[in-house]
């Protein structure tokens, strides 16, 4: 072709002369961290999960049960980011304590509805080894009525274990339904120190020394002397009995 | 169009689609360097970094909110540059820079590429040419698109392309002698 040449060299040249500077790998990876957001595959008390982060903290909490392509393609749906693989050992560390309920991290819930974010800052504040109903729950997220919707909230959890849905319980004490399964939700308890077979029928505990009665898995209900111990099914037996709630675990009449 | 013009399907298009993530680096890592190039010629390398920011940034909130079926469909080369020259073309708008070619960057001792005056002449010449066949001879010639793949940049007829491109050179070559 004419001209061929006279043009293709120059302007080949002219390539080398706007080439980026050597040490670009920080554009690349500040362009890959503010277009994308990050997936950890981290050790958890109920086998290996996939985590997505956003910049505002963790998203999504999988069993990695399923291919990485699928919780990343779950993800990019729920959320409209894609994923990358975030290589970056202080944060697997920190995701992973806080999976083991050993640690915090935070959590970018700021996609849901008012009512379940509510609840799932209500039920981050249970503390390892203590369990809530769920009328507890709705009580204290200022929707006393909605125990159902709870329970719903509770299954659509989207960073189970870094938000302890599993200390969750039914109204009667059994420990009910966990979207990993029932078994591992009584393992995990028991593992956090849950006395789970005591709190079946009996969720509430009273000592006539102070006459209050508290959740059984309150910390001041562990210092009651056995001989003292007055167990209750149900918070309006309690307060039928004579006894008035504890100020510390609230329990909901 | 990943089965473009030139028969072939990016695969990485279906690894990004399919939500590979390993895909979104590497999309980064093959593209980067050809872009920031040419963003560095349309508008100086002081603005070259933020322009490919800007275009990838753009790049992935689409890939967020496309179907998987679209994103499969991409021809991720051509598609990047058609932001690429959307991102350029705001950039000028907003008054950052009037000249539509950049200046020579500043290098170093060390540099060993072509003289300034020679660069200066060849940007001289490209900034001569009516904006299209500037558009076509250096997508053409600076960062070797495919007529295929420059055609599905500018969203002109393949035809259209090469003959923008004959005449861009002829006029380049022509005003590149007349220097001499």
């Amino acid at each position: 072709m004419e001209y061929e040449a006279e043009i293709r060299t120059p302007l080949e040249r002219l390539g080398a002369v706007f080439s980026p500077p050597r040490d670009a790998g920080d554009l690349v990876e500040s362009i890959l961290e503010s277009g994308t957001d990050a997936l950890l595959l981290c050790p958890s008390p109920v086998g290996e999960v996939f985590v997505g982060l956003g910049r505002g903290g963790v998203r999504l909490v999988r069993r990695a049960d399923v291919p990485a392509e699928e919780f990343a393609a779950c993800y990019r749906r729920r959320f409209g980011r894609l994923l990358r693989w975030a290589d970056d050992a202080r944060l697997g560390r920190m995701v992973s304590a806080a999976l083991a309920g050993e640690g915090t991290a935070p959590v970018d819930i700021s996609y849901v509805t008012p009512f379940q974010r509510r609840v799932l800052e209500v039920v981050s504040g249970i503390p390892r080894g203590e369990v809530r109903p769920y009328s507890w729950v709705a009580r204290e997220a200022g929707s006393p009525r909605a125990t159902r919707a709870v329970g719903n909230v509770m299954a659509s959890n989207p960073v189970p274990l870094i938000i302890p849905c599993h200390r969750v319980v039914r109204n009667d004490g059994s420990t009910g339904n966990y979207a990993f399964g029932s078994p591992i939700k009584r393992r995990l308890l028991a593992s956090e120190g849950v006395p789970v077979e005591q709190i079946a029928g009996s969720l509430y505990v009273a000592t006539p020394t102070t006459g209050v009665f508290c959740h059984l898995t309150c910390r001041h209900a562990r210092r009651i002397k056995p001989e003292n111990r007055r167990t209750f099914r149900s918070a309006q037996e309690a307060v039928a009995a004579g006894y008035r709630p504890c100020r510390v675990c609230r329990p909901a009449v | 169009m990943g089965v473009g013009k030139n028969g072939t399907a990016d695969p990485l298009a279906a690894r990004l689609a399919a939500g590979d993530p390993s895909a979104p680096e590497e999309l980064v890592h093959r593209h980067y360097v050809e872009l920031y190039r040419y963003a560095a010629f349309l508008l100086g390398p002081g603005e070259a970094e933020d322009a490919v920011q800007e275009c990838f940034a753009r790049a992935f909130v689409a890939l967020g909110r496309y179907s998987e079926g679209r994103i499969r469909a991409l021809a991720l080369r051509p598609w990047l540059y058609r932001i690429l020259l959307n991102v350029s073309r705001n950039h000028r708008r907003d008054g950052r820079r009037e000249i539509a070619v950049a200046e020579m960057p500043e290098r170093g001792d060390g540099w060993c590429g072509p003289a300034r005056e020679e660069v200066m002449d060849v940007l001289d010449a490209l900034a001569s040419l009516p904006e299209r066949q500037r558009t076509a001879v250096t997508l053409r010639y600076l960062q070797g698109l495919s007529y295929a793949e420059l055609s599905e940049t500018t969203g002109w007829p393949v035809n259209t392309c090469k003959t923008l491109v004959r005449r861009g050179k002829t006029r380049l070559a022509t005003r590149l002698s007349s220097e001499v």
